[in-house]
């Protein structure tokens, strides 16, 4: 059976996207020591909150630190397409983009996710070496591997969401990196980046866990390290009902920004 | 003579600077809302690690090997303002191995000014006040304010403006010796900053040494720390001597690359 004529140019958007990312992968790389660095810092850190604890939250000193490897693999694998949207509305190039056969937020996202999934394969096994050199083995971690490489997947995809809606709002703002920080901070601090929301106080941890930002990063990561399969269905549940969320919004936002679009010829 | 000779060349040097922050304020305020819209950006941005470390020490309780909140806060004031000072009054630091590598280096070397100080002090990195100001804010909220620790404030904050440049001048250095530095000079001062945010008392081992040479951020904030607390003369002398050593490797080692610089015969303009 053949692919849709639709379907098909979107997975070939993709997978030139996938084959440009890998020609810069070594300077992606490269660009990474900070991971190390800051991996060694927040080994040290928790060391120092674990001596004498076996666990705080529920959650051992390892399961701590292997988690936040996993939410750093979601936040360095993402394409920060919003810019390259900016640039493209306050240039003017967005009349040839849109003037191409496909439909422009659909193309922005695959190209995104081919750039994501190609700087996550080498980001998983940098997170898996160095959670292993500083925190140990993670009891469980290959059982949990593919349901956890779905949900990572999946949580690239709502950051990218994130990106396209920060994106288009330049059809209305000239600068939209304060909506690109808002965002990145309220997944910083609700979305659990730094630790798992299990550490916040009770009301604050109910309303990130329910939050659409936890569910690409605190979900995601907590589900990999602690895993079952009730989180894992919890977990793709929410992934899947604020993707659909954030691709209305996007495409809602979309359909008012392009009447705002006047083309002139020349 | 001499000495009046030193002071003029101070004295010309302080303007030189005065000048290129004029300018460059007035380059920046030129896009008002961009300026304001990075300023706010960079506090907000700072405001999130202060959630992380409220969250972790409501967790944790008490302290954390002799770090309360608030000298957690301490690090993060005394680092925002320091780097934030750097960045604005020397924001031309972090480009220098880019400067070296490209040939532009021969524009600074033909200008009667001081190489080293004309070429950091010629940019300036708008974002940065947000740094100042958050450095500032968070000190009047979170420390006790006495006319004393005030006054040491701004000096350490001045004094982690110089180290840091004059590290950030060290690091790129290494590219007139070894073709681009530009990378590891980019990951050592994100080192530097890095390592004053936290508590210096969690790290141990080898690391411990390389935070007191090759990162010295034992003298840019675990120190200054201590003497917030417990003033001592003997610690503060230890501080101001050796971050005036730091500046005066950093220096040197910019000037001594100079003499392997070759020219590219580049021919450009500052505008």
């Amino acid at each position: 059976m053949k692919c849709p004529m639709k379907v098909r140019k979107y997975y070939q958007i993709f997978i030139y996207s996938a084959r440009n990312q890998l020609m810069y992968l070594p300077a992606f790389l490269g660009r990474n020591m900070f991971f190390v660095l800051i991996m060694f810092i927040f080994s040290s850190l928790w060391r120092v909150i674990y001596s004498g604890k076996d666990v705080i939250s529920g959650l051992t000193i390892a399961q701590v630190l292997w988690y936040f490897t996993l939410t750093e693999v979601i936040e360095l694998s993402k394409t920060k397409i919003s810019q390259e949207i900016q640039q493209e509305i306050k240039e003017g190039g967005v009349a040839y983009t849109l003037a191409r056969p496909f439909s422009y937020i659909v193309y922005y996202f695959f190209r995104a996710m081919g750039e994501n999934v190609v700087k996550m394969v080498p980001m998983m096994v940098e997170a898996f070496l160095l959670a292993l050199i500083f925190a140990g083995p993670l009891p469980g971690y290959f059982v949990a591997l593919p349901f956890g490489l779905l949900i990572i997947v999946f949580g690239l995809c709502l950051a990218t969401l994130w990106q396209l809606i920060i994106g288009l709002l330049a059809f209305w703002f000239e600068e939209v990196s304060p909506f690109d920080w808002i965002v990145q901070k309220l997944v910083f601090i609700l979305g659990g980046m730094f630790f798992p929301i299990d550490f916040f106080p009770e009301w604050l941890g109910r309303l990130s866990k329910a939050s659409p930002f936890a569910f690409s990063a605190y979900w995601p990561a907590i589900t990999f390290v602690n895993f079952s399969y009730s989180r894992f269905a919890i977990c793709l549940l929410g992934q899947v009902v604020y993707g659909l969320a954030l691709a209305g919004l996007a495409a809602g936002l979309f359909t008012v920004a392009i009447r705002k679009v006047h083309v002139q010829g020349g | 003579m001499k000495s009046t000779l030193r002071a003029s060349t101070f004295g010309r040097t302080l303007r030189l600077m005065g000048m290129y922050f004029r300018f460059n304020l007035s380059a920046g305020m030129s896009y008002r809302g961009a300026f304001l819209i990075q300023v706010l950006g960079m506090m907000l941005n700072n405001s999130a690690f202060i959630v992380f470390w409220l969250i972790l020490f409501e967790k944790i309780g008490g302290n954390l090997k002799g770090y309360d909140f608030y000298d957690i806060m301490f690090l993060w004031s005394l680092a925002a303002t320091g780097v934030g000072m750097a960045a604005v009054f020397m924001g031309n630091a972090h480009q220098i191995s880019r400067i070296i590598y490209s040939g532009e280096l021969d524009v600074y070397l033909l200008q009667p000014k001081p190489i080293a100080l004309n070429l950091v002090s010629s940019r300036m990195m708008v974002a940065a006040w947000g740094d100042i100001i958050f450095g500032l804010l968070l000190f009047f909220f979170t420390q006790a304010i006495r006319l004393d620790s005030i006054l040491l404030f701004l000096l350490f904050s001045i004094l982690v403006a110089l180290v840091f440049t004059a590290m950030r001048v060290l690091y790129h250095s290494l590219t007139f010796y070894l073709g681009n530095a530009e990378t590891f000079a980019g990951f050592a001062s994100e080192m530097l900053l890095s390592f004053s945010l936290y508590p210096g008392s969690i790290f141990k081992g080898p690391a411990v040494w390389i935070l007191h040479s090759l990162v010295p951020a034992a003298f840019v904030a675990y120190l200054p720390v201590r003497l917030i607390k417990h003033f001592n003369f003997g610690l503060f002398a230890v501080l101001i001597a050796a971050d005036l050593a730091f500046v005066a490797i950093g220096m040197l080692t910019f000037y001594r690359g100079l003499r392997v610089y070759e020219s590219g015969n580049r021919i450009g303009t500052r505008i």
